[in-house]
């Protein structure tokens, strides 16, 4: 049993009456020759990085270029503020995002998920969830498996890099991981995990991937924080019952798809976009990197 | 793919292609080399040459040198390490033709003495592939346990390499042969699923014809 597609998964987990977490961690104990506790302790660790990594942040960090640094605290003090606009859940999110991406930024210890340009999104989503709900740490290594399955498809199928595929293929695939474990941690079934992860890539179809000075900054910092707030949407889209009429592999293979026809300028080469802006310019000529 | 390249790896930012992938350069070209490294000359290609900086691709790839891995805190400060370490490092332009958008081209100097060139790739997701060493082309990406083998070309040399290889019940996973001209310098890159003994190495290195002999093994790596 190996899975190529999401419909894969979803057989394989019908067949033999196992959850979806446990088909991706079969297949990494088969394919790595490694045994159940080595799999899963291997993603607890990367967990683990994550949480090590959110709780690092330094608000007094700033990048290279100057263009990154402070923006995670700034969401802090607004949230703790008591009038936040998005609640408890979506405004810690966001918070927690955009910290992992400031600390990225400026080379601090992060876990690529499935890039460091995305790694804000999935420990976003996942340990503001366990922050407020006070979850297993075991369910939560669970959660991150679904993320894994997911994330390989997408990998095998379509892109997760944004050279190849533009933003869609980074934030948009780091969103649809992180949506799909949301609705296993809210107890979804595996079809409306499935549908988390189709609307969360479904709206972030297109996105092209256009930093300014080609650096991991502008505008990625805040898409992760963009990426968080989809996915905990299309979670909830999906646990309310909602179908996505596209089906998961239909909206992947569309991804590879747009990412196959978007122009080199708006792949990760600093050219087109917010990258070919006044405004960039001018960012260009005052850090003259 | 693992899942593992999904979720992860571990690494320091800001970019996987430009910073992980920079580390791991610096790591094999250490690795090849096998010992401290006395000077080393950087020469940028691309992208890396282009978008570096802001990415810390010199820092990486000097923190690599040093033989940190792409989750090591300490890769924003490599440059004064290497100061502190004795380690001599220059900066500049790399002269290739259409090489890959993130190369660098590292000439390295031993404590011995003994010299390296080594030309890397950073493919995107930290993943590598070593495209050159000392002029001839190889491609490896150094997560398998790899043993170069630097030859004169002639017969015989392949199965002396894969015999003692099956003597050691080593299996082969890839193998590429290389060489600058017909009877001139050969280069043997094996890659293999599981580590080669030391005393099988120092048994290549005895071999007439054999001129060098390098092993790249598999846990010292980052991945």
């Amino acid at each position: 049993m190996t899975y190529n597609s999401i419909q894969e998964i979803l057989d394989i987990c019908q067949n033999n009456k196992i959850p979806f977490w446990r088909v991706v961690l079969e297949t990494d104990m088969r394919e790595r020759a490694v045994c159940e506790t080595e799999s899963f302790e291997t993603m607890r660790k990367m967990y683990r990085a994550m949480c090590e990594a959110d709780s690092n942040y330094d608000k007094s960090l700033k990048s290279e270029s100057g263009m990154t640094g402070g923006d995670g605290e700034k969401l802090h003090i607004y949230n703790m503020s008591g009038k936040n606009l998005c609640g408890e859940y979506v405004s810690l999110a966001m918070e927690k995002a955009v910290k992992m991406s400031e600390s990225n930024a400026c080379m601090r210890r992060i876990v690529a998920a499935p890039t460091a340009g995305a790694c804000g999104v999935i420990p976003a989503v996942l340990l503001s969830y366990q922050e407020l709900y006070h979850t297993e740490e075991n369910k939560m290594v669970e959660a991150m498996f679904v993320s894994a399955g997911i994330g390989n498809v997408i990998a095998m199928n379509a892109y997760i890099a944004g050279a190849s595929g533009g933003c869609q293929a980074e934030i948009g695939s780091a969103s649809a991981m992180a949506a799909g474990a949301l609705a296993y941690l809210e107890g979804g079934s595996n079809r409306q995990m499935a549908n988390a992860m189709s609307f969360a890539l479904k709206n972030m179809l297109g996105l092209v991937c256009d930093p300014v000075c080609g650096l991991v900054e502008v505008p990625c910092v805040k898409r992760n924080s963009a990426g968080a707030v989809n996915a905990i949407a299309s979670a909830q889209l999906a646990m309310a019952g909602i179908e996505s009429a596209i089906k998961p592999d239909d909206v992947i293979d569309a991804m590879r798809r747009i990412g196959n026809s978007m122009p080199s300028e708006l792949k990760e080469t600093g050219q087109g976009g917010l990258a070919a802006t006044e405004s960039a310019e001018k960012i260009r000529k005052a850090i003259e990197l | 793919m693992s899942i593992f390249d999904i979720i992860g790896p571990v690494m320091v930012g800001p970019s996987s292609s430009h910073t992980a992938g920079a580390v791991r350069i610096g790591l094999v070209a250490r690795r090849l080399l096998d010992e401290d490294i006395r000077s080393a000359e950087i020469l940028l290609y691309g992208s890396f040459l282009a978008t570096g900086k802001g990415h810390g691709t010199q820092k990486a790839l000097v923190a690599g040198l040093l033989g940190m891995k792409p989750d090591d805190y300490r890769i924003p400060d490599s440059i004064k390490i290497a100061e502190e370490r004795g380690m001599a490092v220059s900066f500049g332009e790399a002269a290739l033709k259409e090489a890959h958008p993130n190369t660098a081209q590292i000439k390295l100097v031993g404590v011995t003495g003994k010299e390296l060139e080594v030309i890397g790739e950073s493919l995107g997701g930290s993943r590598i592939n070593i495209a050159q060493i000392d002029g001839i082309e190889t491609n490896f990406s150094g997560d398998n346990p790899t043993l170069i083998v630097h030859n004169l070309d002639q017969p015989g040399h392949v199965s002396e390499v894969t015999s003692m290889l099956a003597h050691k019940s080593v299996n082969v996973a890839a193998m590429q042969l290389y060489r600058s001209s017909r009877g001139g310098r050969a280069v043997m890159v094996v890659e293999c699923d599981q580590e080669i003994p030391a005393d099988g190495l120092k048994w290549l290195e005895r071999i007439e014809g054999v001129l060098k002999v390098t092993y790249l093994g598999k846990n010292e790596g980052d991945k």
